[in-house]
């Protein structure tokens, strides 16, 4: 009756109704974490900032740390000032701080977990929550199962429940297959939210926009005017401090798996039917269903050794605290892909991603074949190169064509020259940042910008045979220098086919 | 919003649209640092403005805060049909923002045309040349528009919206005939209907019995008393909602039949915003249109 009257309601027509979500409480674990502190917090406070939560909602920081509401206010007070994108506003950070509340536990004891559902359900008598619940996974993978099982043994069937995780999610197939059926012991896969935090990022979500809204690309979106694809994702930072972890991931783990075939799954696919979850999904698993295995010469592995970042000089990987002095960890993979399927057969997607490389950068660069016959002296056409579309997904978001111009003269020489769509040139409006996007979506219910359980054993699949191949050999690290775009061998990847990494 | 890093300038009495595109160039160039590359023009639109002298600070305050929002080419027009002279004079502005975390800059442009004598009746043909190709032109025509009047008719013609604020404009509702005759010819936006949104909303939350209302009293503007009138009786497809309107300078409040109307959350957009917001619209408004349409009839 409630839905009849609203589809009736005259005055709805022509306002632009925003999707408003329904009061929830979200259960922060890890809430003492980095995470929470430079993305989770900055992110609701500006979504509250610009309204987009809904009137009633709590947030509950959960960690071991000992605290309380008005110590972890204090705290999140200071790391929304120090991290926020937007100014200081004590109007809204009061209405976010009475929304905050804590309860120190310890993920494995079952009474903490108790007197944890008993707080939250405390809050949404208080608050009418109506029994939604958001539960953020913002602590290492190894607590995953103890705090899913907890949460799965005392849902209740009042409200929605939706899980977020946090990468990595798993670290091979074997494992997430096992995480993805704990998980899917307690939680259906449409409540499950496993981030990308890429997928949030405004110009990865643009790539469907400039394929998919102009229709001048689609048509040449394939193996008949696509001479190859480059992808790059580009670090010029080194661990962090984050040794433990990347001891254990390396980059294929931590960026190859995740962000950089999603990357090529969104560059790769076919055109959805509609922008609902699953059919973007859908088309996503397909093309990392026809991704090629590569063979061991299509991969490329580094490490860096010392060298130069912006004039500084950096130590080895080796060298970092907390790593092994003979690790054999990679900080650098570049491979040479193939998507088997009719639209791209033959046509090499080559991508690296690495640590300490010459600056950060992540693009996608369409280069297309070139023009069949020039009717250009040679020398005249000396500077021309082949088009390229470049998707630049950071810095600098945007898109640029390179094009080939008439260099203003008597005579007639051509050179390339490039026609730049600065987003920022564009729409000045300040573009969110991911974590704002997907925590969104989280409390929205969309899960398009998350991937789903298909995707990840996809991802792992392909993983997993690449790392096989490379417990037959030990190359020698390190093979590059910090600083430098990766180790030479990366570029022999691309001579052999006559080719080279786009310049810089 | 940012002020602008850099401010090129350049006045000149009597000039042609030939003249104005050299300055541009000129003023771009100058605008970047020497030897380095020009910086970007990336506009989204040409936006026109008709501005009589009583209007001029209100307009350059607006552009203010609107300018780095939205990358375009303004064009002040500053009639002054009884200046005794004949002629166009104008004041071109490159000005420079620094886009955030990149090492570039881009240019708006602002040219500010004074039209003099009969060429105040001829706006049309001033401007054509200086709109940038193959991009929205909206015009916003500050005060009363001079209803079929000729310059009027002439800019109508050429921009693809209209953008008025019926605030400004005496004798309400009668000017709102004068106003539905153009609904035919171009898209039009009225800043007194954009102000009301946030109203609109919270009344469409309080169906269905906002559905019964019998009277509808308005704090606010005239013209916000009249469209939220229009609106209502367009959309209720009733027309014996009454209305009592108690002058405020904003919209203050909303009492129906009698009892005050919850406030709606969040801030009242700047003028800047709601400009801004306006200028992202492309299509016709039929819900707006009914509106005027129920209070002008």
């Amino acid at each position: 009756m409630a839905a009849a009257t609203e589809q009736e309601n005259p005055l709805l027509e022509g306002l632009s109704l925003r999707r408003t979500p329904d009061p929830f409480a979200m259960v922060i674990f890890g809430a003492s974490g980095d995470l929470t502190h430079k993305k989770l917090m900055p992110a609701l406070y500006a979504l509250l900032l610009r309204r987009l939560l809904p009137a009633r909602f709590a947030i509950v920081g959960v960690a071991r740390t000992d605290g309380d509401d008005g110590s972890f206010r204090a705290d999140m007070e200071q790391a929304v000032r120090r991290h926020a994108r937007d100014e200081f506003r004590q109007d809204v950070w009061d209405e976010l701080a009475a929304a905050l509340h804590y309860v120190p536990t310890d993920f494995s004891d079952e009474a903490g977990e108790d007197r944890l559902k008993e707080r939250v359900q405390q809050i949404d008598d208080e608050k009418g929550l109506d029994g939604n619940r958001v539960y953020y996974l913002a602590v290492p993978p190894v607590a995953y199962p103890t705090i899913v099982e907890a949460l799965g043994k005392r849902r209740t069937h009042e409200g929605w429940a939706r899980l977020i995780v946090e990468k990595p999610f798993g670290h091979d197939l074997a494992s997430a297959k096992a995480l993805n059926t704990m998980l899917l012991e307690h939680f259906e896969e449409q409540e499950i939210f496993r981030i990308d935090h890429y997928l949030g990022k405004e110009t990865v979500q643009n790539m469907l926009a400039l394929r998919f809204a102009n229709g001048i690309f689609e048509p040449i979106w394939n193996r008949q005017f696509i001479d190859h694809v480059q992808i790059t994702v580009a670090e010029s930072i080194g661990i962090e401090g984050r040794a433990g972890y990347y001891e254990a991931a390396g980059a294929i783990r931590d960026i190859f798996q995740n962000h950089l075939l999603q990357l090529l799954a969104l560059t790769a696919m076919e055109p959805p039917i509609d922008f609902s979850s699953e059919s973007v999904r859908n088309e996503k698993v397909k093309v990392l269903k026809s991704i090629h295995t590569p063979g061991p010469k299509s991969v490329v592995r580094g490490q860096y050794g010392r060298g130069f970042v912006e004039g500084e000089e950096v130590p080895a990987y080796r060298e970092e605290q907390g790593v092994a002095p003979d690790s054999m960890t990679e900080t650098y993979v570049a491979a040479k892909l193939y998507v088997d399927n009719w639209r791209w057969a033959d046509t090499p997607f080559y991508v690296r991603m690495g640590k300490r490389l010459a600056r950060r950068e992540t693009t996608i660069a369409i280069q297309f074949k070139r023009a069949p016959h020039p009717p250009f002296e040679e020398t005249a056409s000396e500077g021309l190169r082949p088009n390229v579309l470049l998707v630049h997904v950071q810095p600098d978001e945007g898109v640029s064509l390179a094009i080939g111009a008439k260099v203003p003269g008597q005579g007639m020489t051509i050179r390339t020259v490039h026609m730049d769509f600065l987003y920022g040139g564009a729409f000045r409006t300040a573009m969110p940042e991911a974590y704002e996007r997907l925590i969104l979506d989280t409390v929205l219910g969309d899960g398009t910008l998350f991937t789903r359980a298909d995707e990840v054993e996809e991802q792992w699949l392909l993983v997993d045979a690449i790392v096989s191949a490379w417990q037959r050999d030990r190359p020698g690290f390190p093979n590059y220098a910090a600083g430098t775009w990766g180790p030479p061998s990366a570029d022999d990847l691309l001579h052999r086919d006559g080719r080279s990494w786009r310049r810089h | 919003m940012s002020a602008p890093v850099g401010i090129e300038a350049w006045t000149a009495e009597d000039v042609h649209a030939a003249d104005v595109d050299t300055a541009l160039a000129r003023l771009r160039a100058a605008s970047a640092p020497a030897g380095a590359a020009p910086n970007l023009r990336t506009s989204v639109m040409t936006h026109l403005a008709w501005v009589p002298e009583e209007w001029l600070d209100k307009a350059r305050a607006a552009l203010a805060g609107m300018a780095e929002a939205h990358p375009s080419r303004t064009v002040l027009l500053v009639p002054e049909p009884d200046s005794g002279k004949d002629r166009v004079d104008a004041t071109v502005t490159v000005e420079t923002y620094m886009l955030p975390g990149v090492d570039r800059a881009v240019c708006t442009e602002v040219i500010e045309l004074r039209l003099e004598g009969m060429r105040a009746k001829a706006p049309a043909s001033v401007v054509q040349p200086l709109l940038v190709s193959d991009l929205p032109v909206f015009l916003r025509w500050r005060g009363e528009p001079p209803w079929g009047a000729p310059e009027l008719d002439q800019l109508v013609g050429v921009v693809d919206r209209l953008i008025v604020d019926s605030t400004e404009w005496d004798d309400l509702p009668f000017p709102y005939r004068h106003l539905a005759e153009l609904f035919p010819r171009t898209a039009v936006s009225d800043i007194a209907w954009a102000r009301t949104s946030r109203w609109r909303r919270l009344l469409a939350s309080l169906w269905p019995a906002v559905g019964d209302v019998g009277t509808i009293r308005v704090h606010g503007t005239a013209a916000q008393a009249w469209l939220l009138l229009g609106w209502l009786r367009s959309r209720l497809g009733r027309d014996d909602i009454e209305l009592e309107h108690v002058e405020a300078e904003r919209l203050e409040g909303i009492d129906l039949d009698g009892e005050p109307a919850p406030f709606p959350p969040g801030d009242p957009p700047s003028p800047s915003d709601v400009l801004s917001d306006e200028l992202d619209r492309f299509g016709r408004d039929p819900v707006y249109e009914a509106a005027v349409l129920a209070v002008a009839e």
